[in-house]
């Protein structure tokens, strides 16, 4: 999104439809950013402008964007809200953040990100912030629309149940490197990095015996200071050896998912 | 039962919340008509949305807001009446966790002196030396290390610092421990060791625990017994292997398949059968059976008439209408 702070230095390539979006002129990616990559955050509260109403925020996007006039786009704004399935949408459009729940607050923030149609949805912890049963109406609601407009969406999230709700392909991260990447499926049943298998035992689950035992990850994850050499995992790892402590490892194919690590689990010894 | 432990009768926590310039103060329920009893060693846990009063309920009982009306009758003695003066000699049986592990730590303090400040308070028999040596006797048993004494709360993790505040809670060895949130700013990778911790200590100390939470994974992991609120009302009360495995009320029910869990088989349908709607306001609850709004059994009778607290079979109470015809209609 190149919203990073100017002492980030960023290096590598990321590109959106062949278009290469690091370096690339801030003018070219603001016509971007709202129109084809759109970003939702974790708290609905501080990423909405307190003292703009809904339906104006709504439809600002589409001013800007679109140079449509204020009035067709606070009639688009109502229709973008039904389609977030907010509740008495009309009378929201003329209500303040503030006035509205975690939950519809989300919802608007879907509804600006979806204005313009973007190809890609950037959701960072969207429902972290928000309680189960509302948790689950927002991540059904992005189901819908990335299923009704073929848009892409990149989760962020911590919660595995989340991933395995919404999610085709998963990438584990870990110390700012990729630990483990591949099918929901694969990762989740068949775990092959230590970390993702330890993430797994150490969630206490609701539809697991209560005997089973909870095994937590000892230690914490390094603070963004820390360099740790060789596999960054290593000092946390139950199954590091000499060289996880000296060798980074490069991340390779096994069993069907892309790992980085020295000792993959074989399928066979993981739970299920 | 044993009434003799931790009785709350029919407690009401209200506040009274301005409705704007000339408009007459409106009352706000957070609490009405909870009665529950927790016995010595059990653990209880009391969960629902966000707003449905479970903190105000857990600092209701430790006497930190003001009860409206009901009981709150700890060892036998009607708590709820009493000053803040005739409280304190009370409190070292009582203590509580709170969610923010960094803020519910003194920064100016260090570890030694936030874990010693209750015996400090209750304990003035005991002499610095003999202080000390429980101070570090507890750091090493929500394991912190000795040598950690004298470092300040920022120095910590948040994992640390929670065990930081069950340290500073467990010094005095309570027989009743409020935990609010405990695990709920933590890191994933490090819920567990703090459940593991709190496993562990109820086992060895006998402890009662009053456990708030909006996690039910880890209240079920936790409590022996669970209390499911919903606006300020008690919707159901069962043993935990009852309440999760064959969970009665429509609310229960919703708010179990709501929690997100990491197999990709059942999730996806999972996330189609969750809560619809979200929690009216509690300034201006709905008639009848609060939860009547949400649910897909509500029938005309729902919104005139308050369901009252019914016993369901063993140590379980619901309050529903259809209950009972909807659990046959369930096994059958």
């Amino acid at each position: 999104m190149g919203l990073l702070a100017p002492n980030a230095a960023v290096a590598g390539e990321a590109r959106l439809n062949g278009r290469e979006l690091l370096g690339a002129d801030p003018r070219a990616l603001r016509d971007l950013r709202g129109a084809e990559l759109a970003m939702i955050f974790q708290d609905p509260m501080t990423s909405l402008a307190p003292h703009i109403k809904v339906g104006d925020q709504i439809a600002e996007v589409l001013v800007v964007h679109k140079r449509m006039s204020w009035r067709d786009a606070r009639a688009s704004a109502l229709q973008l809200l039904e389609q977030a399935q907010v509740t008495d949408a009309a009378r929201r459009l003329t209500q303040y953040p503030h006035e509205l729940s975690g939950g519809m607050r989300q919802r608007v923030m879907i509804a600006i990100a979806l204005a313009c149609n973007p190809v890609m949805l950037i959701a960072d912890e969207p429902t972290t912030a928000l309680d189960v049963s509302v948790q689950a109406q927002i991540l059904s609601l992005l189901k819908r629309l990335m299923r009704e407009r073929g848009m892409a969406l990149a989760l962020i999230t911590h919660d595995l149940g989340v991933v395995a709700g919404l999610a085709d392909r998963v990438v584990v991260l870990y110390a700012g490197r990729v630990v483990e990447s591949g099918s929901v499926g694969k990762l989740l049943r068949t775990p092959s990095h230590p970390y993702t298998a330890a993430l797994l035992r150490s969630m206490p689950r609701i539809d697991a015996p209560v005997s089973e035992p909870l095994i937590a990850i000892r230690g914490q994850p390094p603070g963004p200071r820390e360099r740790i050499a060789g596999c960054p995992f290593h000092p946390r790892c139950d199954l590091a050896r000499a060289n996880c402590a000296t060798e980074r490892p490069e991340p390779r194919h096994v069993a069907g998912s892309l790992v980085a690590c020295h000792y993959p689990l074989a399928p066979a010894v993981n739970p299920s | 039962m044993s009434s003799s432990f931790l009785t709350l009768d029919a407690l009401r926590v209200y506040f009274s919340v301005s409705g704007g310039w000339l408009k007459p103060a409106r009352k706000l329920k957070a609490v009405d008509g909870v009665s529950l009893e927790i016995a010595p060693g059990e653990a209880l846990g009391i969960v629902g949305e966000s707003g449905c009063g479970k903190s105000t309920l857990a600092r209701a009982i430790l006497q930190l807001v003001d009860v409206t009306s009901g009981q709150v009758v700890w060892l036998g003695r009607p708590i709820e009446s009493l000053s803040v003066r005739q409280m304190r000699p009370l409190r070292d049986a009582m203590q509580i966790v709170f969610q923010d592990p960094l803020a519910s730590l003194d920064p100016r303090m260090t570890v030694g002196e936030i874990v010693a400040e209750p015996l400090r308070v209750h304990r003035t028999d005991l002499s610095r030396e003999q202080r000390q040596t429980e101070v570090a006797q507890m750091l090493e048993r929500v394991g912190l290390s000795r040598d950690q004494i004298n470092r300040y709360p920022h120095e910590f993790s948040g994992g640390q610092c929670q065990r930081i505040g069950i340290a500073r809670a467990m010094i005095l060895k309570p027989k009743l421990l409020v935990c609010d949130e405990p695990v709920s700013a933590l890191d994933v990778s490090i819920q567990a060791q703090i459940i593991n911790l709190l496993e562990d200590l109820k086992r060895e100390s006998g402890t009662s625990i009053l456990f708030v939470s909006h996690n039910l994974a880890v209240v079920r992991r936790l409590c022996e017994r669970v209390l499911v609120l919903y606006l300020g009302k008690t919707m159901e009360v069962a043993p935990s292997e009852q309440l999760f495995s064959a969970p009665l009320h429509p609310y229960t029910r919703g708010l179990l398949a709501s929690v997100p869990i990491p197999d990709p088989d059942l999730q996806p349908a999972r996330l189609e059968a969750s809560l619809t709607g979200e929690l009216p306001s509690p300034l201006s609850p709905p008639s009848g059976c609060v939860f009547r709004t949400r649910c897909a059994f509500a029938i005309e009778r729902c919104a005139a008439e308050i369901p009252p607290l019914e016993e369901a079979g063993d140590r379980r109470q619901i309050a529903c209408h259809r209950w009972q015809e909807l659990s046959t209609k369930a096994a059958t």
